[in-house]
């Protein structure tokens, strides 16, 4: 801007053409801004319209209709909500069947990328079309063979079946992903680890998970949140509510012909508050990239 | 190579882990199970609905007359039990006393796979049956094919629903409009709704209170016959007859006089409520399970009910079923405690709470909101008025009525094109059943 302000023609002949370009694109910029904001209001209406009413009266709801901002702020849904299903029970059962399904699914996903990105065994590109296959299934049609494997096994209404499918699906992504990372993983650390005297075992933990760790805590992060929202397996699977994550409870506000609007918005609140706050701590592992510190 | 090695004796592992827990996991129990120390339950009502309040005042007397045993009360979510009833009871986790809900595609479905208990000894011998008029026991009974009406007793019912005109006493002050008692003078209520630039009926097109609505004008032609033909496939149904006709003619007559509001076709029945609740529409013809929630949350207006003038058959039905799976452990004490919720005490208590009790003495009854709607059940019910809903007779009917019924308000079908339309898959379910 000072630039236009103080025209010196005895500088160089770039500056003007620099200047009228940013005059140009200035109007644009504002139309692009705007457009933006209308999206991101977009994007975040349904959150806010959550937000609006969740602090709400059931009767302040019903006189003033969805949109009004409340007349007073009540807090009276959400611990009704709290209390009614024992949300901190179902919080600790989110959080220890997303964080196992994350460590193990990790830990899967890094064992057959090893084998199938820096081991070339014979035939990997059968075994990534076949993840990729897994990764692509719908799950309405694993849920019979699940249901009759889970029961055989005694593991139906269990934590422990959701944590070992979740575990299978997640590192199915997993593994594709990885495999192509370490495809690109520079072959020259590989040789000087098996000069060293490295053995296999040796070379994925000392040399291959250090380097690729910023993508493992991607993963790590995508396979929480993912299992975190999950809701039809865990619907079928977790039946006792001493057993049920945060997503299958959110359910018993939802009536066979009725919903009470209120509640429902404050059991939405804090359903997604968990999930919100792991993704904003994590968000700079997200940032990095996934590929990112493939090669030093 | 480690990975063979490392695989098969991991597989191995697994097999004879399996091969354990199968072994040791099979000991039957055929007995009632009356010495059974815990008796598990589950329904999915919410604890402030009359039938939360009821039933926990159950769960209470329960616990008093049987000391040592233990109730494990869970409260469960409408969409989990609709959506899994079959594996959860076809399973171990299977609890031993559930609400589930009625009709064929439900409760008649399980039957007819075993999954339920045969409760016909119990119900006569306790006498839940003289308590239950005859269109409340159509729900609770199942035939070897699990269609409702008659064979044996797999559920019994705590409280009805039937489908009723809500209205508006200020706005009907307003414009001096006396509660109408006769057909003529509902439509005249209505006509004077439309003069003053007022739509009288909150309708939810896009769900089920719309094809309620059709249902009723067309029961308004129709008798018992009708209806067992209809719902129970006694005799085979003419869409084209003279009830589904005036059905679909009366309602599009009544779209095009402006009872019911065009856009309506893409209302939700949530946000018909909240209208009418907002005092936007002086009626609202919906369910008796709106009752509870008008009751408390409507405090800008006086409001009241009354029967569709006119008709002696409604839609209505039974509520839900307290239903014994078969695979119940506690299977003496699932009866003791349906016995209890069937006592007068607890049927009073549902009542006063906004419920319909199936067999509450209406001298108990202290509310007369309360009173209102129980004696207007009751005389549905005792001229076996109820005539269950439009959507039953076939599987995915519902969404084939809906999207009908939307049809004839936004005026892209006529009558005749819309009972065309429905009645396809009607008689296609029929031919399936082989009848």
């Amino acid at each position: 801007m000072s630039v236009i302000a103080a025209p010196s023609q005895t500088d160089s002949t770039v500056e003007p053409p620099a200047a009228t370009a940013k005059k140009h694109r200035r109007p644009g910029r504002w139309v692009v801004l705007a457009v933006l904001l209308a999206l991101l209001l977009l994007v975040v209406a349904p959150m806010l319209v959550i937000m609006v009413n969740a602090f709400k009266t059931p009767s302040d709801y019903a006189s003033n209709g969805p949109l009004a901002l409340p007349e007073s702020i009540s807090f009276q849904g959400i611990i009704d909500f709290w209390n009614r299903i024992d949300f901190s029970r179902k919080l600790l059962n989110s959080l220890v069947t997303s964080l196992s399904v994350a460590v193990l699914g990790v830990l899967l996903s890094v064992l057959n990328a090893y084998a199938l990105g820096i081991g070339r065994v014979r035939g990997r590109i059968w075994f990534l079309v076949f993840f990729l296959v897994a990764n692509l299934l719908p799950q309405e049609v694993l849920v019979y063979p699940l249901y009759y494997i889970s029961k055989e096994l005694h593991l139906y209404d269990s934590p422990i079946s959701v944590i070992i499918i979740f575990t299978v699906i997640q590192s199915a992504f997993g593994t594709y992903l990885l495999t192509s990372v370490y495809e690109e993983f520079p072959r020259e650390l590989l040789d000087a680890a098996e000069v060293d005297g490295a053995g296999r075992w040796r070379t994925l933990w000392r040399v291959v998970v250090p380097v690729s760790r910023p993508t493992l805590a991607v993963l790590f992060t995508f396979f929480f949140i993912w299992t975190w929202n999950e809701f039809f397996l865990p619907l079928i699977f977790l039946v006792s509510n001493e057993n049920q994550t945060v997503p299958v409870a959110l359910g018993v506000l939802q009536g066979d012909r009725l919903m009470d609007a209120t509640a429902t918005s404050a059991s939405a609140l804090v359903g997604i508050l968990p999930a919100l706050l792991f993704f904003l701590i994590f968000q700079r592992t997200l940032t990095r990239g996934i590929t990112a510190g493939a090669i030093k | 190579m480690f990975r063979p090695r490392f695989l098969s004796a991991a597989g191995a592992l697994l097999l004879t882990a399996s091969l354990a827990l199968t072994a040791c996991g099979s000991d039957g129990s055929g007995d009632e199970g009356a010495d059974a120390k815990t008796l598990t339950l589950w329904h999915y009502e919410g604890p402030n609905s009359a039938m939360g309040v009821a039933w926990n005042k159950a769960i209470d007397l329960f616990k008093a007359s049987h000391p040592g045993v233990e109730v494990k009360f869970e409260e469960k979510s409408f969409e989990q039990i609709q959506q899994n009833a079959g594996m959860i009871l076809n399973s171990d986790s299977a609890p031993d006393i559930l609400e589930y809900n009625k009709g064929n595609a439900t409760a008649g479905l399980l039957s007819k796979q075993g999954l339920l208990t045969d409760l016909t000894e119990e119900a006569t011998s306790r006498g839940w049956d003289k308590k239950l008029s005859a269109s409340l026991q159509t729900t609770a009974k199942y035939d070897e094919d699990g269609i409702m009406g008659s064979g044996k007793f797999y559920g019994v019912p705590n409280y009805g629903e039937y489908v009723m005109v809500y209205y508006n006493k200020d706005l009907f002050k307003k414009y001096n409009i006396a509660v109408p008692t006769t057909y003529a003078e509902f439509t005249a209520a209505m006509d004077t709704f439309v003069k003053n630039k007022v739509t009288p009926l909150s309708v939810g097109g896009a769900e089920y209170p719309a094809q309620q609505i059709f249902y009723e004008l067309a029961l308004s032609k129709g008798d018992r016959a009708f209806v067992d033909d209809y719902q129970l496939y006694k005799n085979k149904v003419d869409f084209h007859g003279p009830q589904l006709t005036y059905g679909a003619q009366t309602f599009a007559d009544w779209v095009n006089k402006g009872y019911i509001a065009k856009n309506s076709a893409g209302i939700k029945a949530e946000d018909m409520g909240v209208a009418f609740e907002q005092g936007k529409f002086p009626i609202l013809y919906s369910g008796s399970w709106w009752y509870g929630r008008f009751n408390d949350e409507i405090k800008n207006f006086d409001w009241g009910t009354f029967l569709f003038p006119g008709n002696t058959l409604h839609p209505g039905s039974s509520g839900n079923l307290w239903v014994v799976p078969e695979k119940s452990k506690a299977k003496k004490l699932a009866y003791d405690f349906i016995d209890i919720t069937m006592q007068p005490e607890v049927q009073n208590l549902l009542g006063n709470n906004g419920g319909v009790p199936v067999a509450a003495d209406p001298a108990a009854i202290t509310d007369p909101k309360n009173k209102e709607l129980i004696d207007n059940f009751n005389k549905v019910s005792a001229a076996d008025g109820l005539a269950f809903y439009p959507d039953w007779p076939a599987p995915g009917y519902y969404d084939v009525m809906v999207s009908g019924v939307q049809g004839l308000i936004n005026g892209s079908k006529t009558p005749a094109a819309f009972l065309d339309e429905v009645a396809k898959p009607y008689n296609e379910n029929l031919a399936d059943l082989g009848k």
